[in-house]
């Protein structure tokens, strides 16, 4: 065989090898996303790096260099060491992780509770549960907090106008109110979906012989559940915490919302005069991407797949909560996912028929004429009617414009998304020992795990300039949800075909089946739920994303930026009516798909 | 793994230079915008309006601004346009950015040869000036007639042109007992005023800076002293204790003053996110002996209701004996972009805003903005009766006594305002503003 090798000249051999490379459609993938991912990812911070040590005029930089043009080092040494890197650095970093810490633990111990009780017991009502839970991850995450807003402020502790409880007297605490454990709730609340899906996912499948075998040998249920079920669903809490950390930590709405000062709060505070530290602030949540990259790596490396846990046993035993226990439990959770789902879509509803913001008084009065349609209905923006020269919904330009933008960044970035990734999860599943796949998957997966704020921030400084002009286009916010939201396919369609026997497709390869052809007929067939789903999960973050958009264009050219303008504005009718939009339009979409392929967000764990 | 990982991220630090831009640098040669501009500022608006229809018909004209009512204005424009010549058309896109994003924006197209903007409707004077002016991104261009109106000519005016000045007022919640006579009451133990951050809205920030100005220092000096004495002791700690400091800083004898009302005024001011939701509170009968500094304006679109009333509000300033400025005022201001696309469009619709009631009226509608053109301030009361819109229909009660603005005659002299001078608030911001970062901001507890 040496021989044989020696006797073909070395630019035939490189052929050759370059052709079998080649002809195996996995490899070029993973090439081709090697290099546009490397250069997707790395741009971006290539251009947020430059920009922390660029002068800006009228900046710090400008002030302490002396100079409009030009680099400095001013950035580092002011952000790091002036007197005011505390309040500019160390206590929203600070906030930052608490707040990521505390939104892990909420959604962690929220979520997994929940699937627990929806899949390992025989609680009733778990379909209807199973359905309502994952509200509070559809809609905009910064909606939770205005209700909590309109919930809890009161002129004796937040000295603003009564909210709901307060009118009827209930004072709460301004911890309550407003600051970090609000923002804990509300965060821990939008992503513990996260951990219902993803730990629900393992204790549905979870072989019960173990906690059978702890049972018979009569050990006590805490030690069951500390040394057995808990161990088990470790991979889906960690796989939890990577997810949640990031996206709370580049949360910019909620903070700002509940008076929170985190690094994504500081970033938008601090860029009028303090553009370049902003940026290092950027490049720090980063980082915190990045560490959490790693600690995906190692636990990867330890054999802890956080994935899902396969091998299914047939031995599923649900625990029985006794018979009054089943509804009891049931009773409880409906009341409480009736606060996080259904009041506030009650409140939305309520809040497009005040005659003003946040006035109740129909409530006190019980008198009809103290609601009205005029948010909904009025057509003319010219005489003073109450609506602070906008439309009503139906009649709004500006919101249906943002809603046609909305729903074509949206298709777009679930289709290039949930394309690219199926073709990574795909490549990576057949290259799973190599580590070029590693690399792919790793790379894909990093814009996810980058807080949302750092990512928009740092294309914006990257497609906005004298090469590109894309601020304020479809085609940016194309770009970057993609990237952002690759890994919500690719991880979905990596595990769906790491489950895929390699001889089905060796079966059509034999006979000469083409790759797309395999593709088409057999391989996204049998997996369609979990790749479905890989479409669906981007199309429905994109709805209502604000951090990842609001750098990158103006107000009224998507709904969540339309939304937020408003509720900033304090124009609480129009955001709460854009929400119900938003709900709306997703639940048609998730009932479609669902109808039709059988996938939706919530998997069916319930069932 | 992690070595690739590794090695990725060296790679972005290393190679930074590729990736990072220059900044723009101020042109020393008169730019075609410029010369353009010279000859707009001789040119009647009539002889304008010829130039743009000649530059723009069928074209598509990007402006972007602090305001979304420019979009208002610009079909107005086109109207006024068509009149002259029936076939003219224009497509047009109003862009108006939030979080500060105008600067990086204007700043990022004055990169390329021809932007996108032909124009900009921009506020905050501090950033203008040291980021847009000094940088050569914007020019201004002063309208024959508006000069003729102010008595003065292009070549001879400085400063930038303003659209209209906008008033942020200290109103309270008048359900309870408590009143505000003098600027200092609203910084009294135990008083926390709602207002937006001053991260979230810079113009708040400039307002600070320009209380350290000598006309305004000397204002709350002179408010200060009409306290009584026992009221005068509760401040005069904080005034003693700040006065090194004005020192420092160069704010000469009175700046003791305005470094103490900042102090208090940072440390007691309840932040809110933007003026909307505080004047919801203030017009709220449960929102008792509650007080703002927020958009005159915003009151316009309030509704009579069981528990929401303009007529809860009173607006300090009319209080009789009132003591020191009743808020501040600052300007919405006009440029053209120094590569605007379509320069002499850009001049007419700028020349249009300030020159016409017609122009004038997508802000002019309102109370709280005062036209910096006489003649379109006239014209503006006469169709909209500002100073007499809080009265009952037979035109003798006062209805709303807070909706009687009493124009901008009345609030722009006197010192009524503080008002923004964009040149002032670039030369301390790095003084006096690293000053009050330092300051700690209140939070409710």
């Amino acid at each position: 065989m040496e021989n044989y090798t020696a006797a073909i000249p070395r630019g035939k051999l490189f052929r050759n090898k370059a052709k079998t490379f080649f002809s195996k459609p996995q490899n070029v993938i993973l090439l081709l996303m090697g290099i546009v991912l490397t250069i997707s990812t790395v741009a971006p911070i290539v251009a947020i790096v430059g920009d922390t040590i660029k002068i800006h005029p009228g900046t710090i930089d400008a002030y302490l260099s002396g100079r409009d043009s030009g680099y400095t080092a001013a950035n580092y040494i002011d952000l790091f060491t002036s007197p005011l890197a505390k309040r500019n650095l160390w206590e929203p970093l600070l906030n930052t992780v608490w707040l990521s810490v505390g939104a892990c633990a909420v959604s962690i111990l929220y979520g997994g509770l929940f699937a627990f009780l929806i899949t390992r017991t025989n609680l009733k009502y778990r379909k209807y549960l199973s359905s309502i839970f994952i509200f509070p991850y559809i809609m905009p995450q910064w909606t939770l907090a205005v209700v909590w807003q309109h919930m809890f402020s009161s002129n004796a502790v937040t000295g603003t106008s009564n909210g709901l409880l307060a009118s009827f007297g209930i004072i709460m605490p301004a911890w309550w109110c407003i600051g970090l454990f609000p923002s804990i709730v509300v965060l821990g609340l939008h992503y513990a979906p996260f951990a219902y899906i993803l730990i629900g996912g393992i204790f549905r499948n979870m072989d019960a012989n173990l906690e059978e075998a702890a049972t018979i040998l009569d050990t006590p249920k805490w030690k069951t559940m500390f040394r057995i079920t808990i161990p088990m669903i470790k991979p889906a809490i960690l796989s939890t915490v990577l997810l949640v950390f990031g996206g709370a930590m580049g949360s910019y709405p909620v903070p700002h919302y509940l008076n929170l000062t985190t690094l994504s709060t500081k970033y938008v505070s601090m860029n009028d005069k303090y553009t370049g530290e902003a940026s290092i602030l950027a490049i720090i949540m980063m980082l915190f991407g990045v560490a959490i990259m790693f600690v995906n790596q190692l636990s990867i490396k330890s054999r802890k797949n956080y994935t899902t846990v396969t091998g299914k046993s047939g031995q599923i035993s649900k625990i029985n909560l006794g018979k009054a226990g089943k509804y009891l439990i049931a009773a409880a959770l409906i009341v409480l996912t009736f606060f996080t789902s259904i009041f506030p879509i009650i409140s939305f509803g309520f809040e497009t028929f005040l005659p003003n913001p946040g006035d109740y008084s129909f409530l006190y009065t019980g008198d009809p004429s103290n609601l009205t349609t005029k948010w909904w209905l009025t057509n003319e923006n010219i005489t003073e009617n109450g609506m602070y020269g906008q439309m009503g919904i139906l009649h709004n330009s500006t919101i249906w414009k943002a809603y046609g933008g909305t729903i074509l960044v949206a298709v777009c970035c679930s289709l290039f998304a949930g394309t690219v990734g199926t073709m990574i999860g795909y490549a990576v599943s057949k290259n799973r020992r190599s580590k070029a796949a590693n690399y792919v998957n790793s790379v894909a997966f990093l814009p996810y795990l980058m807080p949302s704020i750092a990512v928009g921030a740092a294309f914006f400084v990257l497609l906005s300039n004298q090469y590109f002009s894309l601020f304020n286009t479809y085609t940016i916010l194309i770009i970057v949800g993609t990237i952002k939201y690759i890994p919500f396919a690719s991880r979905s369609a990596l595990n769906s075909m790491l489950q895929l026997s390699g001889e089905i497709e060796e079966a059509a390869l034999i006979q000469n089946v083409p790759w797309y052809k395999r593709m088409l007929r057999i391989i996204i067939p049998i997996q369609k739920t979990s790749i479905l789903s890989g479409y669906l999960l981007p199309f429905m973050t994109c709805l209502r994303e604000l951090s990842l958009f609001m750098l990158l264009c103006v107000q009224g050219f998507i709904l969540a930026t339309t939304l937020d303008y408003f509720d900033e504005m304090g124009l609480y009718a129009f955001s709460s009516g854009i929400n119900l939009i938003l709900i709306v339009t997703i639940l048609i979409c998730n009932t479609v798909v669902n109808k039709l392929t059988g996938a939706s967000i919530d998997s069916g764990i319930g069932g | 793994m992690r070595k690739a990982l590794t090695a990725l991220l060296v790679a972005a630090l290393v190679a930074v230079p590729v990736f990072a831009n220059g900044s723009a640098e101020a042109a020393n040669e008169i730019s075609p915008v410029e010369e353009i501009i010279q000859q707009a500022e001789n040119m009647t608006m009539e002889e304008l309006a010829q130039k743009a229809i000649e530059e723009s018909n069928g074209k598509m004209f990007y402006g972007v601004g602090n305001s979304s009512r420019g979009a208002t204005a610009l079909p107005l424009f086109i109207s006024y346009l068509q009149t002259i010549d029936p076939d003219y058309t224009l497509n047009y896109e109003w862009q108006q950015p939030k979080n500060n994003k105008i600067f990086d924006q204007l700043t990022a197209d004055s990169l390329k040869s021809t932007g996108t903007f032909a124009m900009t409707l921009i506020q905050d004077g501090n950033q203008i000036e040291s980021k847009m002016v000094r940088t050569g991104i914007l020019d201004t261009f002063i309208p024959k007639e508006w000069a003729e109106a102010n008595g003065t000519t292009a070549a001879d005016y400085t400063g930038y042109l303003p659209l209209q000045t906008l008033n942020k007022v200290f109103m309270y919640n008048n359900t309870g007992s408590k009143t505000y006579d003098n600027v200092w009451d609203f910084v009294a133990p135990g008083e926390h005023g709602l207002f937006m951050d001053i991260d979230s809205e810079i113009v708040g920030k400039n307002f600070l800076y320009m209380l350290t100005a000598p006309q305004y220092s000397e204002e709350l000096k002179t408010a200060f002293e009409a306290l009584s004495a026992d009221e005068q002791a509760v401040f005069q700690p904080t005034i003693d204790a700040v006065a090194s400091d004005a020192e420092d800083l160069g704010l000469g004898e009175n700046g003791k003053y305005a470094l103490a009302w900042i102090k208090l005024w940072v440390e007691s001011y309840n932040a809110q996110t933007d003026d909307g939701p505080i004047c919801n509170t203030l017009v709220s009968a449960s929102a008792t002996d509650q007080f703002g500094l927020i958009v005159y304006s915003k009151l316009r679109s309030v509704e009579e209701s069981a528990t929401v009333s303009k007529k809860n509000v009173d607006i300090a300033a009319y209080n009789d004996g009132y003591q020191g400025f009743g808020g501040f005022g600052y300007c919405h201001y006009l440029f053209v972009t120094d590569n605007s696309p379509l320069p002499w469009t850009a001049c007419a619709f700028i020349a249009y805003m300030v020159n016409t009631a017609d122009g004038f009226s997508a802000w002019g509608k309102d109370i709280g903005g005062y036209s910096s053109n006489p003649n379109v301030a006239a014209e503006t009361e006469a169709i909209y009766h500002h100073q007499t819109g809080g009265m009952a229909e037979d035109g003798v009660t006062v209805e709303f006594p807070a909706l009687n603005d009493r124009g901008g005659d009345w609030w722009l002299s006197d010192g009524r305002l503080v008002l923004e001078d964009p040149s002032y608030c670039a030369s301390v911001s790095f003084t006096v503003g690293s000053w009050i970062e330092m300051l700690s901001k209140y939070t409710p507890s």
